[in-house]
């Protein structure tokens, strides 16, 4: 019951030239290449990265061409059918606030939704929605569709042209047509020359059915970029029908939904049901007994995979003592019969994980509808980029989104967005635009990319920022509307409602604080404000009414009111250690310094800074192997502007 | 902030103004040999090993300029010197004018004269240094007492860095496993912030602590104590400030009221520079000028690693004495039962009862000497803590006292979140603030002043 694939919008099948009429067009593709067009921004891949660019670039008002493979395959999700979870469901917030498509998106695709760490701190609950992998890419092409400006083009990028002074001047398709453009974004995902691993078998892809992007890795080559090699992998997926969910656990959506986006007034959805169950001894017997037919393991993956996502052949070896690994069982769709495995992630051969699987509780009779591989690609050490997501030696050309050594699909989206947002800015002839790691883990993510040494796929950890306090989801639009605004996509309303919403909370704690409550069970005992008593740990909003105090705000209103009383001391106090760090990101460093002979820096040092020409003093700070010495060093090399 | 320029070759005298039988010149940079030849008159420098010494001439730069002086030149080639740069150390004649006549030689020869505390700021810039140990350098320079040198010395040597390295390694496993369980809450599981963490910041705030309880005395052998004589009119301060000195140095007669003003000289005790002073016997003043000098004598109260209380022991105390102990607050006391060469009258249990803590008295005349020695070596008791404390990875230096107390606060309340199940990520907020504070010690912290702070330091202050 699978339901057809929408139409691919306006796809540029070697459309028209406009004025010409199309009787008159030559039907050899060669001749026609010539006339394929210019744009102001061309995408390379409608992936979560290239979405997401394309669409702010067309916002922002201009031409942009969104090239693609197979419009079919927009926004595909090639792994996991969910987006958001810790530290990205973060990331996706902030997306919606500036402006971007994929919080928007997922709340027309969701089928659960849910919360993630309640339980515990505000700066880690994170909102994850499982999805409707066919409508979430059918939604993602309705809104490209109507975006004005946004023209898709079905192709594979071949090579980036250049003009004599070595800035980009065009992008050539593997049929020969030419795009022109000054500003050339490029998110291919894993498909540099991609290699799938199923057990011994090896097939050239980048996903299970597509093709590798060869030639366009060769010309990355060419350009100068060096690159590097890591893989990913993904589980199998099993037939609906085969899975005895009674055996399992419920894991059941939160109820009402919360939107993911800040623009979706509500959810009226039935929400679907995923399970959880266990591995066993017996499951991890087999694996053991099998090893030596593992590509891991025998050798044949030279790329690094990310230790937090561990392939199950991985966690069974590493941690011998865990007689059992938790995994949940998560449907692709609401009318689709597969089934996503999560948590064995595997590049067994499709017998061994079959084998393996049907020891596991309620996946006694399972039949596999997909065995799980691993992909193995090229991407490009994202040092050679500047924090807008640019080529430093190679002006208008963008890279975003698995290419620059991340992974996940709210990683490329946000990478997608800042990418976009430049290449847009870059060709109105604007400032570069880039956020800071106390604005935005978007921020965090390209700066990290931008700044450290890469070994193994980046994922976003709510670790990896040292504001996290001040980065709430539940604060995004507060941090970032004005920004998108700014940027051309936010509307004006939209903004006038973020700056209300944050009114009617100031406002509802400055009446808290002049209201005395008593609570119950304390004896009279003076000077007790509603605001003061909703500061303590075990207090809630929700009770006030109980007290006689009326409440003013609705959820996620009351919610966000009960954060900042709570935490006002902790989030007050990261915001002025926020501060200190920003005076050392406001001393920049000038280009020019990297190309002199760095006398006096370490020799260690001075080879990372070359490496990374960091553009602040703050971010030589953050390079492993420059030392205080060698930044006082910097300083005085600064201040000579050489 | 000026900004020294650090590549270039700088030189200077680096012994004392004054008379003395010999003196040192450095040159210290790239140039230095080649700077240090044109100057000398024997084995060629420019081709010398590093640590060898060389007889010869000092003359000026130009051709046929005249022999300045007999000298001998050190040579240290770069890494192995002071600086990590090459160095030359040429040894002179002392006096005024040698040492001047061959400094002026070598700036002749391209040298820039180095400014105060500039081949120490060198030796920090190219990492031979840590910043705790660069100020201690310093301090090894204005040290005024051995102990204050053995003190600057150990710090120099990185006792300090060293124990403080290996606090914030555990702060940091501890930071780790924090924030591994706000990240991975599915696959860890269960609890914030396990015991054992719980436990290991616990532990690095008590090492921290522990350094910082020796921190009083380590400051006071580095920058020196204040230690007042305060007590009733003709008590016998004056008397007995004279006897600690051994000498007349205050006024002394038998009227009550002799000293006015505050009258302050300098002593070593326990290797502690102790500032001593005499003041105004506290009773109401007879007219301006007296009451003034009892103000005075309350005022040091308050600056005072320890009071030495002077009561007149062949006396019964009085509503004065009394008032006077209530004054004392939280100063550390020590009691001179004075005049223990006439009859007693005032017994030590009596002087104990006015003040809620326990005393130490000493029976001492000021006239004969007697107990003398003992008052002194109970004021050195007082000062010194325990005689065999170890100076090693004390915090004798204010800002590092004052960053590592942040550092031990945001531990202990690290402690305390982590206690009461606070989430993780607010423990981890005060881990973070606890390295970033003892990290300024070192220097690894890139504060917003930081940079400012070396170069203050070094270049425009000493
Ligand atoms: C097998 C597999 C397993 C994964 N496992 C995980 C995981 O465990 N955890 C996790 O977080 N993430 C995982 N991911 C990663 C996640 O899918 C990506 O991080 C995310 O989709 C990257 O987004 P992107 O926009 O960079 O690329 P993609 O979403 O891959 O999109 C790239 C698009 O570019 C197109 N394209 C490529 N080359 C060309 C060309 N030359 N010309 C024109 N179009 C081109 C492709 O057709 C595709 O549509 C996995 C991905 C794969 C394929
Ligand atoms: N017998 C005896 N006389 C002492 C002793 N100490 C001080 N005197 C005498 O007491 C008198 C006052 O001594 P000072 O030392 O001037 O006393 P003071 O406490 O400084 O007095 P003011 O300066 O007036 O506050 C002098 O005549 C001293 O000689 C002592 O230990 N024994
Ligand atoms: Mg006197």
């Amino acid at each position: 019951m699978i339901p057809p694939l929408p139409q691919a919008p306006r796809a540029l099948d070697m459309g028209p030239a406009p004025g010409v009429p199309t009787h008159a067009l030559p039907l050899d593709a060669a001749a026609a290449a010539s006339r394929a067009g210019r744009f102001d921004v061309v995408v390379v891949g409608a992936g979560h990265a290239g979405c997401e660019a394309a669409h702010a670039a067309a916002r922002m008002g201009l031409s942009v061409a969104l090239v693609t493979v197979q419009v079919g395959d927009t926004a595909k999700m090639s792994c996991n059918p969910a987006i958001g979870g810790v530290a990205k469901g973060h990331m996706v917030r902030e997306l919606d606030a500036l402006g971007g498509l994929m919080g928007r998106i997922t709340d027309r695709a969701g089928i659960q939704f849910k919360v993630l760490n309640r339980g515990r701190g505000p700066a880690v609950w994170s909102p994850r929605a499982q999805c409707d992998k066919r409508a979430y890419s059918a939604a993602m092409l309705d809104v490209l569709a109507a975006t004005p400006g946004l023209q898709f083009v079905a192709g594979t990028a071949e090579r980036v042209r250049l003009d004599a002074a070595g800035r980009v001047a065009g992008l050539e398709l593997s049929d020969g047509r030419v795009l022109e453009s000054r500003a050339v974004v490029i998110t291919p995902g894993t498909f540099l020359d991609g290699v799938m691993h199923i057990g011994e078998q090896r097939v050239a892809g980048g996903r299970i059915g597509e093709h590798a992007a060869l030639a366009l890795s060769r010309c990355l080559g060419a350009l100068g970029l060096e690159r590097g090699r890591l893989k990913t992998g993904t589980p199998p997926r099993l037939h609906r029908d085969s899975v005895e969910t009674a055996a399992c656990t419920e894991a059941p959506g939160d109820e009402p939904p919360r939107p993911f986006s800040h623009w979706t007034e509500s959810l009226t959805l039935t929400q679907v049901l995923c399970w959880s169950t266990h591995t066993t001894a017996e499951t991890h017997a087999v694996i053991r007994d099998n090893l030596s037919r593992s590509p891991l393991y025998s050798g044949d993956i030279r790329g690094v995979g990310p230790r937090y996502c561990p392939s199950l052949e991985d966690k069974v070896v590493k941690f011998p003592e865990r007689l059992s690994h938790h995994l949940f069982l998560e449907p692709e769709g609401r009318e689709v019969d597969e089934i996503y495995v999560n948590g064995v992630s595997t590049s067994m051969p499709a017998d061994v994980q079959w084998a393996f699987l049907r020891t596991i509780p309620g996946l006694e009779r399972c039949e596999m509808l997909r065995p799980g591989y691993a992909v193995e690609y090229d991407f490009v050490l994202p040092h050679q980029l500047d924090p807008t997501l640019q080529a430093r030696r190679t002006p208008g050309l963008w890279l975003a989104g698995q290419i620059c050594g991340t992974s996940g699909y709210e990683e490329a989206a946000a990478q997608g967005f800042v990418a976009g947002v430049n290449a847009a800015r870059t060709v109105r002839g604007e400032s570069p635009w880039v956020l800071r790691r106390d604005e935005a883990y978007i921020g965090v993510l390209v700066d990290d990319l931008v700044t450290r040494e890469h070994r193994e796929p980046y994922r976003m950890f709510t670790s990896a920022a040292e504001h996290r306090l001040l980065l709430r989801a539940d604060n995004a639009d507060e941090r970032l509307a004005a920004a998108g605004h700014a940027l051309g996509l936010i509307t004006d309303a939209q903004r006038e409602r973020v700056r209300a919403r944050y009114a009617d909370i100031a406002a509802e704690e400055s009446r808290l604080a002049r209201v005395q409550v008593r609570p119950v069970g304390e004896v009279a005992r003076s000077g007790v404000t509603a605001r003061d008593w909703l500061a303590r740990p075990q207090s809630a909003y929700a009770a006030l009414p109980a007290l006689g105090v009326a409440t003013a705000l609705a959820e996620p209103e009351a919610e966000a009111l009960e954060v900042r009383v709570k935490y006002h001391g902790y989030i007050e106090r990261q915001r002025r250690t926020a501060a200190q760090a920003t005076a050392a990101e406001s001393l920049r460093l000038p280009v020019a310094l990297w190309d002199t002979d760095l006398r006096g820096v370490s020799h260690e040092a001075a080879e990372k800074l070359r490496r990374w020409r960091p553009e602040t003093l703050g971010q030589a700070g953050r390079i492993a192997g420059v030392s205080p010495a060698d930044l006082a060093i910097l300083a005085v090399l600064r201040a000579r502007k050489i | 902030m000026s900004l020294p320029a650090f590549d270039d070759t700088i030189a200077a005298i680096a012994t004392a103004p004054g008379d003395s039988g010999l003196a040192v010149v450095r040159v210290s940079g790239a140039g230095a040999l080649a700077c240090a030849a044109r100057v000398f008159e024997g084995a060629p420098l420019e081709s010398a090993l590093s640590h060898t010494l060389h007889h010869g001439w000092a003359r000026g730069p130009a051709e046929g300029a005249p022999r300045l002086d007999e000298v001998v030149a050190a040579v240290f080639r770069a890494p192995r010197s002071y600086t990590r740069e090459d160095v030359v150390e040429f040894s002179c004649h002392g006096g005024r004018l040698p040492a001047r006549r061959l400094l002026a030689a070598l700036l002749g020869a391209g040298a820039r004269l180095a400014t105060p505390g500039e081949f120490t700021l060198r030796a920090f810039l190219r990492g031979r240094l840590d910043l705790a140990q660069a100020e201690a350098v310093a301090d090894l320079i204005h040290a005024e007492t051995e102990r204050a040198a053995d003190l600057a010395l150990a710090q120099l040597s990185g006792a300090l860095s060293k124990e403080l390295h290996a606090i914030t390694e555990r702060v940091r496993d501890a930071l780790a496993e924090t924030e591994a369980r706000v990240d991975f809450a599915e696959d860890v599981g269960g609890v914030e912030v396990p015991p054992h963490v719980r436990e290991a910041i616990a532990s690095a705030a008590a090492q921290l602590e522990a350094m910082l309880a020796g921190s009083a005395f380590a400051r006071a052998v580095r920058e020196g104590v204040h230690v007042p004589l305060v007590g009733r009119p003709n008590a016998g301060k004056s008397s007995l400030f004279n006897a600690l000195l051994g000498e007349a140095r205050a006024i002394v007669t038998d009227v009550p009221g002799t000293t006015r003003d505050r009258v302050s000289e300098p002593l070593e005790l326990a290797g502690v520079r102790v500032t001593l002073s005499d003041t105004a016997g506290v009773r109401e003043a007879a007219d301006a000028i007296e009451a003034e000098g009892v103000e005075r004598a309350l005022a040091s109260l308050a600056s005072a690693a320890c009071v030495l209380w002077v009561v007149d022991a062949s006396r019964a105390l009085t509503s004065e004495d009394h008032a006077l102990a209530a004054r004392f607050g939280a100063a550390r006391v020590l009691v001179a039962l004075n005049q223990s060469d006439r009859p007693g009258v005032t017994r030590a249990s009596e002087v104990e009862a006015l003040l809620p803590t326990a005393l130490t008295c000493v029976p001492v005349s000021a006239v004969t000497g007697a107990g003398v020695d003992a008052l002194r070596e109970a004021l050195a008791r007082q000062l010194g803590g325990p005689e065999s404390a170890s100076l090693a990875g004390a915090v004798a230096n204010a800002r590092h006292a004052e960053a590592l107390t942040r550092a031990a606060g945001a531990l202990r309340r690290a402690g305390g979140a982590a206690q009461e199940g606070a989430p993780g990520e607010i423990v981890a907020l005060e881990l973070r603030e606890a390295l970033a504070a003892a990290g300024e010690v070192t220097g690894e912290t890139l504060g917003e002043d930081l940079l400012e702070r070396i170069f203050a330091r070094f270049c425009i202050g000493k």
